[in-house]
């Protein structure tokens, strides 16, 4: 019976502590099944895109034209589709209420094509189930990573970045239609062009849309005076120029350093700088 | 005469005796009140190994207390080494007792709607601790369960312990194998993934060929014609609730005439024809207390480790596969395993009389065999053909299991057989096992597996290759072609397709997989 009895305590022992080990290694695990489980997701919802979807917006999301929207596209994602329309939630709740409901009336910007965009949400009398549509909103959310990057990946075979030199090279002449542009490819509208001060994440570059009451362009041209200024500019232009390239040197009051991407020294050419400058000097 | 009088007996004994040996004297009536009769004093006895006084004082619990009151004061000492019963009767009513108390844990976080079934599974594992260990656990039970029930009433027949005065044990047990099977299946269906529907919709397709009744009985369970919100909610009430209860009755039944008739000698002990399980003399009685007790404990604890050992580092983990979906039939669907004999012999002909009429008989006989098989003698030597029929029974449902299995007598295409080989619909399989960087983007073909730049790919081709091979009489000249591509970030389609030339060219329908950087199925 001793034996039995130690033995039977061993047991027990052994089994509170191999309970113990899984306990320290729990939040891994879920972790681990989280992450796993999303990219199940995404795999399931990449099989439902083929069957359901690539017929209007095409194999890679590019949109067919004269069909649908490309939806694996920088503007989905940086927001800058959702300014036309006024959308303030996230890119994931518009696409998913996009797939789940449908558009069953056509929205101003898309009413060219023929056919409307489904509802595919058994809820609201599509095919799928709401897990399914799960999934192909992360497929779909897959992308914007990529699609963000995009703008870098059009750039011509003789592309030179302009660097972050305030004064080298000297920049041509800009182009005002073309820096409009830019600043929707670039995403800038994302976080300058938000009607509602609150929440726009950056200085908003309308006179109507900056608690100063006053347009990028004034500002650019007398803050490099101001006593507070710690930056380097002596000229609307180069303060303009160090505001794009050297984000940090100088933080509009009250925004914070680091929001504004440091990205656009490598990104834009001489041209395309000087091309938004000149399109931020004629903003009133 | 006061209405009310209180009276705390410490107060005096402290008067009297002083605090300390009050204290002592209270302590030792609470222990003798819980364990109903057991002193401190007698438990130090029993741990230092002493026998009992005479009167033994250690059967009073038997007699005042209610859990101990279910079990006899002593046993023949021949029943309690590990023949003839291995234990198996008590490791079954465990395993009742450990999935009623793991069940619990997981209805916590479960909802029986389709809606949200699987989503509930998915959170169960993602975001509960435990929830995984638990849910290993309850499923690794109910396996264990299933066949221990089976090896308790193999070793019943054995051993002869079915015959008179115990046919009744055995046709209550027989109830019990039902409830357990039952409880098992309709288990089956609740984490609504594709192996779950496709599991059960088997199984109620073989219950829809009954005569007369199987429709009726069908479209009560399954509250349809298809398993839908209304099934899951009915197969959920009836495994947490209908068929426990059912089963805890039964099992109460069970032990009860277990116990009036005394567990059953091996069959040498006694003389032909004699039962002396109630006779047991007083030298060869080994008392419940301390020594029945500590072996069922100690069983009870080994048991329980094994089984964490198992879902922990032994790494035996309950399958889920993708939510169930009625629009998608895997290749290959099959009943849970112990339901695979049906299964096979459905393969063997007429759906009725394979599937309904010929079980039917079978497990009817099973109940009534104790009442039609009356040979006297329970020795192994006077049963030759008793125990060769049960060899032979096991030997058939074997092999009724194999065939119940898709590697027998189930044609598909041999082109559609090689591909889901390599990705199955029910299960992670060699493909996506493989981890994402071991998968170059590119155009690989089977036959060329050895010249493939990753050891993981290689691995892939050889058995896409090898598979190809298989059925070369079918696949003439066959060429198995991959095509990798990435067309996400972190994401890849491999699409498979066979071409081969058997009286002109044909190729097989593409398959498309998509793997994920995070999907994680190696682990
Ligand atoms: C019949 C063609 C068609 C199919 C099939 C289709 N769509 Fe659309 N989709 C459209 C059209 C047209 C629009 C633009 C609707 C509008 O705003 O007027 C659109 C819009 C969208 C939008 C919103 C785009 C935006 O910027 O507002 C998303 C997201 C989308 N579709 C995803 C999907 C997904 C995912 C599927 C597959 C489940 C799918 N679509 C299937 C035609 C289709
Ligand atoms: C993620 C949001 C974000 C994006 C995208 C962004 N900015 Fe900004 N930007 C800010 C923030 C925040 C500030 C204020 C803090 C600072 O100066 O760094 C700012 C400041 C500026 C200023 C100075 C504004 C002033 O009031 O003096 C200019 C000019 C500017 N950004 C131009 C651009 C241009 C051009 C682009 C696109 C090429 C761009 N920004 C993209 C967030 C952003
Ligand atoms: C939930 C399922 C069951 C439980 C919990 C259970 C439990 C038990 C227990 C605790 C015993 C006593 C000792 C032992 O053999 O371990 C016993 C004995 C017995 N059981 Fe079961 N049993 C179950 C199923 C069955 C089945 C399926 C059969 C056969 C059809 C069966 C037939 C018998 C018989 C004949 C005995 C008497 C053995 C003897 O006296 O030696 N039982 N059962």
């Amino acid at each position: 019976m001793i034996t039995r009895v130690a033995l039977g305590t061993v047991f027990m022992v052994a089994t509170l502590m191999i309970v113990s080990f899984t306990a320290i290694d729990e939040p891994a695990r879920m972790a681990q099944f989280e992450s796993g489980y999303h990219g199940r997701s995404v795999e399931a919802g990449a099989a439902l895109y083929a069957n359901n979807c690539a017929t209007c917006h095409g194999p890679d999301g590019k949109g067919i034209a004269g069909r649908a929207p490309a939806i694996n596209a920088a503007d989905l994602y940086n927001g800058t589709r959702f300014k036309e329309i006024g959308w303030s939630g996230t890119t994931h709740d518009y696409v998913h209420g996009a797939i789940a409901g449908g558009r069953p009336r056509a929205s101003a910007a898309f009413a060219d094509y023929p056919q409307r965009m489904p509802t595919w949400s058994r809820e609201f009398g599509g095919p799928l189930r709401p897990d399914q549509v799960n999934n192909i909103v992360d497929f779909v959310m897959n992308w914007e990573e990529t699609a963000l990057l995009e703008v870098v990946a059009e750039k011509p075979s003789d592309f030179v970045a302009v660097g972050l030199d305030l004064k080298d090279p000297v920049l041509p002449k800009g182009d005002v239609a073309h820096g409009e542009k830019l600043t929707q490819t670039y995403g800038c509208v994302a976080c300058h062009m938000n009607p509602d001060m609150n929440v726009a994440p950056g200085p908003g570059w309308p006179a109507k849309y900056y608690s100063g009451g006053v347009s990028i362009a004034e500002r650019a041209a007398t803050r490099f005076t101001a006593a507070d200024y710690t930056g380097n500019a002596t000229s609307a232009e180069e303060y303009l120029r160090e505001s794009i390239l050297q984000t940090n040197v100088y933080v509009v009051p009250p925004y914070v350093a680091n929001i504004m991407p440091k990205i656009y020294g490598e990104q834009m050419a001489a041209q395309d700088l000087a091309d938004v400058i000149a399109y931020l000097q004629t903003i009133k | 005469m006061a209405l009310f009088k209180l009276h705390v007996p410490i107060l005096d004994d402290i008067k009297t005796k002083g605090w300390r040996s009050a204290l002592v004297a209270t302590v030792d009536q609470t222990v003798e009140r819980i364990t109903a009769g057991i002193n401190i004093g007698e438990i130090r006895s029993i741990l230092r190994g002493e026998a009992p006084r005479r009167p033994n004082p250690r059967v009073k619990p038997h007699a005042d207390g209610f859990w101990m009151h279910m079990r006899p004061t002593f046993f023949h000492e021949q029943v309690m080494s590990l023949y003839p019963t291995f234990r198996l009767g008590w490791l079954t009513t465990y395993m009742l007792v450990f999935e009623t108390i793991t069940g619990l844990f997981l209805m916590l976080w479960y909802t029986p709607s389709p809606d949200i079934a699987y989503t509930n599974m998915l959170s169960l594992l993602s975001n509960v601790p435990f929830g995984l260990f638990m849910r290993d656990l309850h499923r690794l039970g109910a396996e264990l369960m299933v066949m221990l029930v089976l090896l308790h009433m193999l070793r019943t027949f054995v051993t002869g312990s079915y015959k008179k005065p115990r046919q009744f044990t055995w046709f209550t047990g027989g109830v019990l194998l039902l409830l357990t099977l039952f409880l098992s299946f309709s288990g089956y269906l609740l984490p609504w993934d594709q192996l779950a529907l496709w599991a059960v919709t088997i199984g109620a397709s073989m219950a829809e060929a009954t005569p007369v009744v199987g429709r009726e009985v069908n479209l009560l369970v399954r509250g349809g014609a298809d398993i839908g919100a209304n099934g899951l909610l009915r197969f959920y009430l009836l495994h947490v609730f209908a068929l426990p209860l059912i089963a805890f009755i039964f099992v109460g039944v069970h032990y009860y005439k277990v116990i009036i008739h005394g567990h059953s000698l091996p069959p040498g002990a006694e003389k032909v024809g004699e039962d002396t399980a109630r006779k047991v003399p007083m030298e060869r009685r080994l008392y419940f207390l301390p020594d029945v007790m500590t072996r069922e404990l100690f069983w009870t604890v080994g048991w329980l480790a094994l089984m964490v050992f198992m879902v922990t580092w032994g790494g035996w983990h309950a399958p889920l596969e993708p939510h169930a979906d009625s629009q998608i039939t895997p290749l290959h669907t099959t009943a849970p395993w112990y339901f695979l004999w049906l299964q096979g012999m459905l393969k063997l002909g007429d759906k009725v009389f394979f599937g309904v009429i010929l079980p039917g008989i079978l497990s009817g006989l099973l109940f009534v065999m104790p009442y039609l098989e009356v040979g006297p003698s329970r020795r192994y030597a006077d049963r030759r053909i008793g125990l060769s029929i049960a060899a032979l029974t096991i030997v058939i449902m074997s092999v009724l299991t194999f065939m119940g299995t898709p590697y027998y007598g189930v044609s598909s295409s041999p082109d559609q057989e090689v591909l889901t080989t390599l990705a199955p619909q029910t299960h992670p399989g060699l493909l996506r096992g493989t981890a994402y960087d071991e998968l170059p983007v590119g155009e690989w073909v089977a036959s060329g597996w050895n010249n493939a730049p990753s050891q993981g790919l290689q691995a892939v081709l050889q058995l896409y290759n090898q598979e190809i091979e298989r059925y070369a009489d079918q696949l003439v000249n066959a060429k198995g072609k991959m095509s990798i591509t990435e067309i996400q970030a972190g994401l890849k389609q491999v699409t498979m397709q066979v071409e081969w030339e058997n009286n002109g060219a044909h190729a097989s329908e593409p398959l498309t997989v998509y793997l994920h950087r995070d999907s994680a199925y190696e682990h």
